[in-house]
């Protein structure tokens, strides 16, 4: 046998939060280099596409996974259970995509409690009929023993907010170029950042590698939902009236949206040592409307269709609001 | 990275703090925060042996942050900063908690204030540790002054710096020069001509080639700061200017009292009862008669209308008295045999000949009755035509205790001064501050008086509290030495809290550019960053927050700075709260 074959494979694990998915499909986005990675790692736990059962992690010795990329937010004790048990068992433990890092889609949630969720989930949505008002239970006795159900928060949380984290690669889903890269370097143990970095995107924001034309003269008399105008093409989103959070988020993917002709919606995070890429972006969109009359700003605000989906479409319970109150 | 060592002073502030906050409760506490090496408390801070209590803490203990707790930095921000510099520590390694106007002048139960005043300097601790030294900067200063107000006040500042080879832009919002001084006919109390006083003032004004007058102009609008300060005005002609300048000196001066609102004096229903304004131009046309042409047998004059009468205005006018006294003269000297009355609640004619001209006047057969404000103001009612006179004023005479009757055929109403109209505008645009009565108000009330709380606006006349002649050209004279001496000095220090642009971080979006009020950033074509002019930039923040990612920071404005501050705030205030923490 060669060195190269001597040499211990990496252990890999992929598992899924509160999530939808598409970044465990993201993983197998790698197609024939999935070989490549097979070369290198043996897969150990991917609920998706293995059938690996918890106890089986439970039965890892500690640390014994070299690197999970976790997937999805936190919203349930189930999730919190397995991002604890995954990160006692890895080495280095990844945020894998826009819900592990910053809350993402799931994450819009905590703008409402978990109250408002079941009222409506249980009760109120049109194809409900529900007059004994039951809901679920995490524990239920039948004569077979008891059924439980993990518990559902309140708040959904992020990945760092629940256990500690390596590193935050972003995205919804990220880039599988960046995957691969992130990949290699783990797997050569060359060109790691330091603990606590995002890794798989740039620093500066999506206006930099974008190829739109843009000035100084972002003045807003009308937002735009994408649908509502006609898009030229070639000038800056924002610039058109169309609320784009390229500004306020990180490259990294390769402006896909916008290459797509489609405004950035802000999966790959902010800037670093941005801690709230939503209240930056507002602030920023707030400096463009072309009004100085109060009653004028307030009218062309009325526009903005969801602010908070808008602004905190992925950062939600990472930003400094976290969640709507009551 | 070198090691955080901060030092903590809490002030007395004689009583003023340490009567509703333990002070030295506060330093034993904080003392026991990470990164504190020494905190203490002392009597005065600002005073010299409290800056150099900090100043031998610095060099002994190696202290290289410091806190004071003590007033607002409005106050001892700067002496304090210079302090740090003394014992050679950059300035901006300093952060103030207020815990007098926030905490010790607002509170009433000790205990709590103790714990508010515990959180803020722990609040001022957590985010002293992330300052950075900052390089002050200077920019030169622009000579010119711009002077707001042709009256007595401005036009005496005006030639005073005019003569001394530097610009004035005098502006002036009606279409003459002169002011109020130009309004009367002879000034108390010793009878100058103000024509002759004032028109060759004005002549030379208008001559004098350092010296630019814009009439029936108003200023809506300024930008910049000491030493260089931009306003945009419209011209008679309606031509848009700009103006740059290094000095302001407000000389809006004052405007009367409306008299009609005290029902008892039917000013605006009884013809020959007017104001002491309008006796002026009866002075000045040379003739004193009633509005018939008939010459008046009986005149009174009331004073205090409109002053030192909580209904109206709390405050004296101050020039009344010794102004009714100046009629009482000139109308005996006009009318020899006609009968003179004086009403007054208090005599308080004042200053240099003043009391002279109180006894002159009283041996001239003027009859001085005395009133209450609060119990028997005067009454005026027409007289029947049984009666001698046009009118009747009835009072409480408060001397002798008698109701009388006072025949008159023309009342004088000695109309309170108060603020011009558009002081509170313009104290917006300038940045200054008013009192409750609209007046401006001074740097301090007794060490600085013609100084503002803003670099460079200088305040002066009645538009600061009603004042005379002298003292209005005492005043401006005053500005003007205090000009002309920063002036000689040539450069002002700039504030060196700038915004910076991380080219890191920088995606050229532009979003800055257009919102800087200051015109003072521009795109990098070649690098596609944002450029951040330090001589123009004034540290405002807007870009800050108005860029999307964090690329522009505000120096010692940071987010890490600020959100530090909160934390540390919040987990003392919570900890100082039972069982939350």
């Amino acid at each position: 046998m060669s060195e190269e074959e001597n040499k211990p494979k990496l252990k890999l694990a992929v598992y899924w939060g509160a999530a939808c998915g598409g970044c465990c499909v993201s993983v197998l986005d790698v197609h024939e280099k999935l070989f490549d990675v097979v070369a290198n790692a043996d897969l150990v736990f991917w609920p998706i596409a293995l059938d690996i059962k918890y106890a089986d992690v439970e039965a890892m010795p500690d640390g014994y996974i070299d690197l999970t990329l976790f997937n999805g937010a936190i919203r349930n004790s189930e999730n919190k259970h397995m991002a604890k048990l995954l990160r006692q068992k890895t080495k280095v433990l990844v945020a894998y995509g826009s819900c592990s890092y910053m809350g993402g889609i799931p994450g819009l949630a905590n703008l409402n409690t978990k109250e408002d969720i079941f009222e409506r989930i249980y009760n109120e949505t049109e194809s409900t009929i529900n007059p004994e008002n039951i809901r679920p239970q995490e524990r239920y006795e039948v004569d077979e023993g008891v059924l439980t159900l993990p518990e559902f928060y309140n708040d959904v949380r992020t990945l760092s907010q629940t256990v500690d984290v390596d590193y935050y690669l972003p995205g919804c889903p990220p880039q599988t170029e960046r995957l691969l890269e992130v990949f290699t370097a783990i797997v050569t143990g060359l060109g790691l950042p330091p603990k606590g970095s995002v890794i798989g995107a740039a620093e500066k924001s999506q206006c930099d590698e974008c190829t739109r034309k843009k000035t100084e003269n972002k003045l807003i008399k009308k937002f735009y939902r994408p649908w509502e105008i006609v898009d030229d093409g070639e000038t800056c989103f924002l610039e058109q009236g169309v609320i784009c959070m390229g500004p306020a988020t990180r490259c990294g993917c390769g402006n896909r949206c916008i290459m797509g002709n489609a405004p950035c919606r802000g999966c790959y995070g902010p800037a670093p040592d941005v801690i709230d890429p939503g209240a930056k972006m507002m602030s920023a969109v707030a400096t463009m409307i072309d009004a100085n009359d109060a009653n004028e700003i307030e009218k062309i605000m009325e526009d903005i269709i969801d602010p908070a989906g808008y602004f905190y479409r992925y950062s939600l319970p990472a930003s400094i609001l976290r969640r709507k109150m009551r | 990275m070198e090691e955080i060592r901060i030092g903590v002073y809490v002030c007395w502030c004689g009583t003023n703090i340490s009567k509703m906050v333990d002070v030295e409760d506060v330093a034993r506490e904080i003392e026991t925060l990470p990164y504190v090496v020494v905190a203490r408390d002392y009597k005065y801070m600002c005073s010299d042996p409290g800056q150099d209590l900090i100043i031998n803490d610095i060099k002994k203990h190696k202290l290289n942050r410091i806190v004071v707790s003590a007033c607002s930095p409005r106050i001892h921000e700067l002496t304090f900063r210079k302090a740090l510099e003394n014992a050679g520590l950059n300035p901006y390694m300093f952060e103030m908690a207020n815990i007098r106007e926030h905490v010790s002048w607002v509170h009433t139960s000790r205990e709590d204030a103790t714990k508010k005043a515990k959180a803020l300097v722990a609040g001022a601790v957590s985010r002293v540790r992330w300052h950075n030294s900052l390089d002050k900067r200077f920019v030169e200063i622009n000579p010119a002054t711009l002077i707001i107000g042709g009256g007595i006040s401005g036009i005496s500042a005006a030639l005073e710096i005019a003569d001394s080879g530097k610009q004035v832009y005098l502006i002036e919002k009606t279409g003459q020069l002169g002011g109020f001084a130009a309004k009367i006919d002879l000034s108390s109390p010793f009878m100058y001509s103000a024509p002759q006083m004032i028109n060759p003032k004005i002549d030379k004004i208008f001559k004098h080639p350092q010296i630019t007058v814009f009439l029936n102009t108003q200023v809506e609008e300024m930008s910049g700061y000491y030493g260089n300060f931009t306003t945009k005005i419209k011209t008679e002609e309606d031509h848009e200017v700009e103006l740059k300048f290094g000095n302001i000196i407000l000389a809006i001066g004052l405007s009367t009292f409306d008299p009609s609102v005290i029902e008892n004096y039917k000013y605006g229903k009884i013809p020959d009862v007017i104001t002491s304004l309008e006796f002026e131009q009866y002075l000045i046309s040379g003739k004193i008669l009633r509005k018939d042409g008939s010459v008046p047998k009986n005149v009174a004059i009331i004073h205090c209308v409109g002053s030192r009468n909580s209904n109206y205005h709390d405050y004296c006018s101050r020039l009344c008295c010794k102004n009714a006294l100046k009629y009482s003269n000139l109308i005996r000297a006009a009318i020899p045999d006609a009968n003179i009355f004086e009403l007054y609640s208090d005599m308080r004619a004042m200053g240099d000949g003043c009391e002279e001209l109180y006894s002159a006047t009283s041996r001239k057969n003027v009859m001085f009755l005395m009133f209450d404000q609060k119990n028997g103001m005067p009454d005026i009612r027409e007289a029947s035509s049984d009666d001698n006179c046009k009118m009747v004023i009835e009072m409480d005479e408060k001397l002798s205790g008698e109701r009388v009757e006072i025949p008159a055929d023309l009342v004088i109403l000695m109309v309170a001064i108060e603020a011009q109209k558009e002081a509170k505008k313009l104290a917006q645009a300038i940045g200054i501050s008013m009192c409750g009565n609209q007046f401006f108000i001074e740097r301090h009330p007794k060490l600085d008086p013609v100084a503002t709380t803003t670099d460079g606006v200088y305040i002066v006349g009645s538009c600061q509290a009603p004042k005379g002649i002298p003292h209005s050209v005492a005043q401006a004279r005053a500005a003007t030495a205090r000009i002309l001496a920063r002036i000689n000095v040539g450069h002002v220090e700039v504030e060196a809290a700038t915004a910076k642009v991380n080219e890191d971080i920088c995606c050229g979006c532009q979003t800055c550019i257009s919102i800087c009020p200051y015109s003072a950033i521009s795109l990098d074509e070649e690098k596609q960053v944002s450029v951040v002019n330090e001589v123009l930039c004034k540290g405002c923040g807007t870009c800050c927050s108005a860029c999307p990612n964090g690329a522009i920071r505000a120096q010692h404005f940071t987010d890490t700075q600020i959100l530090s501050q909160i934390d540390g705030l919040l987990e003392k205030s919570l900890q100082l709260q039972e069982g939350l923490l």
